[in-house]
Parts: structure tokens; sequence; C-alpha cells
């Protein structure tokens, strides 16, 4: 569900069109490195049949695509309600205290993602300063790496404002379904 | 101790207020990176960075996406044309025909809730006016849906791999056997149960026809698996080309897709890696401390004074699976426990593959136990029953899958079959 569609209550529609926008970008930027990752991993194993020989760099893509991927996904989870969340201790307060427990579980999942965010901040520092970079291709990382403390940011930022106006949180999706 | 306590402690804190897993996971790295480690919080940021730029994880997304492209199309309705075709006429045959069409659809998408809900809206109404009952047809969509998780390519087995180090082609071919030891054991059980109902007689034309339409659609797996037991492809190869497959099957052949609706399920694909992958990636930081800390090796030592036999190990791992398989998705499950257990495990004699293959049999079970079972729920909403009713459903089919689990953890040559050497 979109976040911005979830709304029934009339929260203001700035914060809706806000996290509609975010979606949208993130959902275009995941995409295309879902291409990514699929075109280049099956071109390796197409040049390894015909030519006898794989693309040296194609894994190392693959993997960069598969970290923009998966940390920028992070916001689509946190946008459609799909991160995995253990239910076994939901009953033990009271049903009055649902709304009260749901603005505190997402304050604290908004702190949780903030704290993240300043920490790998501090990480791309270091990377920068020690100019890491890629083996194969000897790219400098810290662009990719750098997504980690913005996609920290801003499930920080949407969980915060989940917080503020209930009413933009998406419904929760069944609990992990990976097979 | 008291540290061990206050981790305890927030950890049950985070449940009670309702946590992600991802922050949950997250605080536990942190607190053990500070308590117990050198007190840099940034090895936490680091390590998940490690975890993550590796590509043992490629397979993921990709089978994911490839399952997700074709579960968009029409297979479900090609692939149980084909079952009642070949099925129908034994006895029992409509059930027979509703587990194959499980068995095989959910090794195609490799999803169970999917699989439930794909299969389950055709078959529960055809079993049903067959005049098979509720209570019967509600447990059998509700196991069939669950073998997806062990027959490959399965989700489970490449986290169990990436947790552990263990070969995912070697998974991927030691979950046949089983899968199709469980597959014969819902079908044996649906001819027992509904030995005198039959629909109808063999008919080659139908036969032949629903083959030719679902044709496409069951060589997925046969390519897939084909490849990586014939070395030309890897695991992660094979993903790539099972995407591809998907693609040219739904795209070219059935042409049920359109880009649109291929961005749609790009977009519903990642939404569900969002959710699991950042989790795989603190369970990764995680699992790199406890091995840089050797603690698995001091369980090892710890539980080898206490365990007198593998036998006594099988039995104590399978009991805490089914309970921990009753309170937590399997996922998760095995992000946290694969790498706990398994050395264990190997340490009392048995192989890391068979091992994954029992864990996996067993965390299925889960699927179907309250209070967290997700087909239970899933098949409550989309069947519009009772849960209590449905739980009570799958019980004999449960009882089922006990036994394949003993099966599967006392012959090791069942999952290790095929595996060459």
């Amino acid at each position: 569900m979109n976040s911005a569609q979830s709304s029934s209550g009339g929260p203001p529609s700035g914060l809706a069109s806000l996290l509609a926008g975010l979606r949208q970008a993130e959902l275009v930027v995941t995409t295309s490195a879902f291409v990514v990752l699929a075109v280049v991993i099956f071109a390796d194993v197409v040049m390894r049949r015909v030519t006898g020989s794989g693309l040296v760099w194609a894994r190392e893509i693959g993997v960069l695509a598969n970290v923009v991927l998966t940390i920028i996904g992070i916001g689509l989870a946190s946008a459609d309600g799909t991160h995995l969340r253990p239910r076994l201790l939901d009953h033990i307060f009271p049903d009055s205290w649902d709304a009260a427990l749901t603005r505190v579980q997402e304050l604290l999942t908004a702190l949780a993602f903030a704290a993240l965010a300043w920490i790998a901040v501090s990480v791309v520092l270091e990377t920068i300063e020690l100019d890491d970079r890629s083996v194969v291709l000897r790219w400098v990382l810290w662009p990719v790496q750098a997504c980690l403390p913005l996609a920290f940011a801003v499930a920080a930022l949407r969980h915060g404002i989940y917080a503020w106006r209930i009413s933009l949180r998406p419904r929760e999706r069944g609990e992990g379904d990976v097979a | 101790m008291s540290d061990s306590l206050l981790l305890l402690a927030i950890v049950l804190g985070l449940l009670a207020l309702r946590q992600y897993i991802l922050v949950v996971l997250a605080a536990v790295v942190a607190y053990v990176y500070v308590v117990w480690g050198d007190g840099r919080i940034e090895n936490l940021i680091l390590d998940a960075w490690d975890a993550l730029s590796s590509d043992v994880l490629l397979p993921i997304p990709l089978y994911m996406l490839a399952g997700a492209v074709m579960a968009e199309g029409a297979i479900a309705g090609r692939l149980i044309r084909v079952m009642r075709a070949l099925a129908g006429p034994i006895p029992g045959g409509l059930a027979v025909a509703t587990c194959l069409s499980c068995g095989l659809f959910a090794a195609i998408v490799g999803s169970s809730t999917v699989t439930l809900l794909a299969v389950g809206t055709i078959m529960y109404p055809a079993l049903l006016q067959a005049g098979y009952s509720k209570s019967f047809s509600i447990g059998l969509i509700c196991a069939g849906a669950t073998l997806g998780i062990i027959i490959p390519p399965s989700i489970p087995l490449i986290l169990y791999g990436v947790m552990t180090s263990t070969s995912i082609a070697d998974l991927f071919l030691a979950g046949v056997g089983p899968g199709l030891l469980l597959l014969a054991l819902f079908a044996l059980y649906s001819v027992a149960v509904n030995w005198r109902r039959r629909t109808g007689s063999w008919n080659l034309t139908e036969l032949l026809d629903s083959l030719r339409e679902g044709l496409w659609a069951m060589l997925m797996p046969v390519v897939i698996l084909g490849g990586i037991y014939s070395g030309v492809f890897t695991a992660t190869e094979s993903a790539a080309v099972a995407v591809v497959y998907a693609l040219f099957v739904e795209l070219l052949i059935y042409r049920k897709l359109d880009l649109r609706g291929l961005l749609r399920v790009t977009g519903e694909t990642t939404r569900l890696l969002g959710g699991l992958f950042p989790v795989l990636m603190m369970a990764l930081a995680l699992n790199k401390f406890l091995t840089f800390e050797q603690i698995p090796g001091r369980i090892v030592a710890l539980l080898s004074g206490v365990l007198d036999s593998p036998g006594e190990f099988i039995l104590a791992t399978n009991l805490l699976l089914l309970v921990v398989g009753c309170l937590m998705d399997i996922g998760s499950a095995i992000l946290i426990l694969a790498p706990i257990l398994q050395p264990v495990a190997e340490a009392q004699g048995m192989d890391p593959v068979h091992f994954g293959i029992m864990m996996t049999v067993n965390l299925e079970i889960g699927y179907l136990t309250p209070p967290m079972g997700l087909n239970l729920i899933v098949a409550m909403t989309a069947f519009r029953e009772n849960f209590w009713f449905i739980c009570r459903s799958v019980l004999p089919f449960i009882a089922l899958m006990l036994v394949g689990l003993a099966v599967v953890a006392l012959w090791p040559p069942l999952s290790l079959f095929l595996l060459k050497n």
C-alpha cells in the first residue's frame, strides 16, 4: 500500500506528498539496480558459454547494484509495511493501548534508524579518508556506501512522520514470507 | 552474567514494544560490540557493509524476482490443468492433483503464501464441489503450499548457505529427496483418506493439450536444477538464468505480463527484499562477531559435555526448532540459529548440508503451527474460515510432516544422494 494513499483522517497533504515522492524515487532507483544486477550476471553467463571467458567485472557490478537495491529497499519496506516483525509479544499489553503503542513503536524505530544513520556517516567519512576502492574496477566505494546513511536517515524521517501522523502509516503485511 | 541478562531484557523490551527484527538485531549487535567487543560501535555498520558486499547474496533477489514474474502470469491454472489430467482419475485424484500442483507451483515461484493463494483459489472450491471435506481440503492446501521451502530453488536454503558458508548448489540438490518424500506422504495420505473418490477417466487429448500449455512453466525447475547438477551454472548464474527464462516464458510465450506488470512485480520484490536483506545484513554482522569471539566453538564444547550422542543432539535440536518455528518466521530463525547450531551439528558428525535440510524441513512445519503459522493466517483470510478450525484441519498433515522430518533427520542419504562427493 502506498503510504500516501493510507491517509484516512485528512493528514497534511504536504507530508503525504513528501512520502509518496520519496517512495517513487526509491522505486526508480531500486528497479534500475535490479535491472543492472540481472543483466550483468546473465551477460556473464552468456559470455562464458559463448567466448569461454566471462566478464571479470560482472560480479563486482552485480554486488554494487545489490547493495544499492538492498539499502534503498529499506525505505520501500518502511513505506509498504514489509519489514519483518516477530509478533510473539504483541498481546502482553491490553488492546486499549494499541494506538499509543503504535506511536511508541514508530518513534523507537525512527530513533533507531537515526542512530544507524549517525554511525553510518562516520563509516563513510572513514572510507573517503582511506580512499577505499573496489577490487576489480578500482571505483571509489564511498558514493555507494553513502546510500547507507541516506537510507537510514530517510527511514528515520519516514517512521518519525508515522509516529506523528499515524494515519499515514501503512498497514503491516504478514510476518516474513521469504518462501 | 548481568550483561547477558541486560541484553535479554533489552531484546524482550524491544519485542514487547513491537520493534522490527532489524531494529532488535541492530541493538543486539551494537550491544555486543560495545560490551564484549572492542567498544567501537562503527563495527556494526562496517561488518554489515562487508556482509552486504558479498556475492553469495546475489541469488536471493534474482530467484525472488524470477518467482514473482512466474507467479504474475497464469501458470497456476496451467499447472493445475496438467496435474488434474494426470492424477484426476486415480482414487483421491483431485487431492493428489492439488498436492502435485502445490509442489510444482511452489518450486517455480518459491513462495508459500503465493502458492496457497494461487492454487487454493482454484482447487479449494473444486475439492469441495467434488465432495472432499472442508477440513481435509484446507489442511491439504495449507500443507502443500509449504513444499516450496524445501523444493529448490528455495530462499531459506540460500539463507542457510549464506549464514553457514555451505554450498547453495549442494543444498538445492539435497532438497530434492526430502521435498519428494513430503510430496509422496501428502499424496499417499490423500489417496488413503479418499479411496472411494474418483473423477472421470484418463483423457490422452486433454493430457497432451494441458502439457503443451503448461510445459514451459514446468521446465523451469528442470532448467535450474539441471544446470546446477550438470555443472553448467553456479547458484548465482542459475538465478540469473531463471530470471531471463521467466521473462521469456511470461513475456513471449504466455504473454500474460507486460512492461507495466513487470515494473509492478519488480517493485513488489524490492519491497520484500527491503524487509529481508537488512535483517540478513545485521545477522551476518552478528555472526561475524560470534565467529571472531569463537562463540560457536565454545557452544560446541559446552554442548559436547551435555549431549551423549548425535541422536540426542538431533532430538534436542528438532524440539528446539519446532518451538522456534511456532514463534518466529523461517527466515529470521535461520538467520539467528543456523550459525550457532551448525557447528554443533558438525561436531556431532552431521553433514552441514544434511543439517541444513533437516533444519529447513523442521521450520517448514512452523508455517502450520499457531500462533504464528503464516499459512494458517493467510488461509483464514483467503477462505474465510475460523482460525482454530484451520489449526485442527492441518493436524494430520503436521503429523505427516513430523514423520517426514524423522526420516530426513535419521536417514542422511535421502538428502545427500544427488551430491557428487
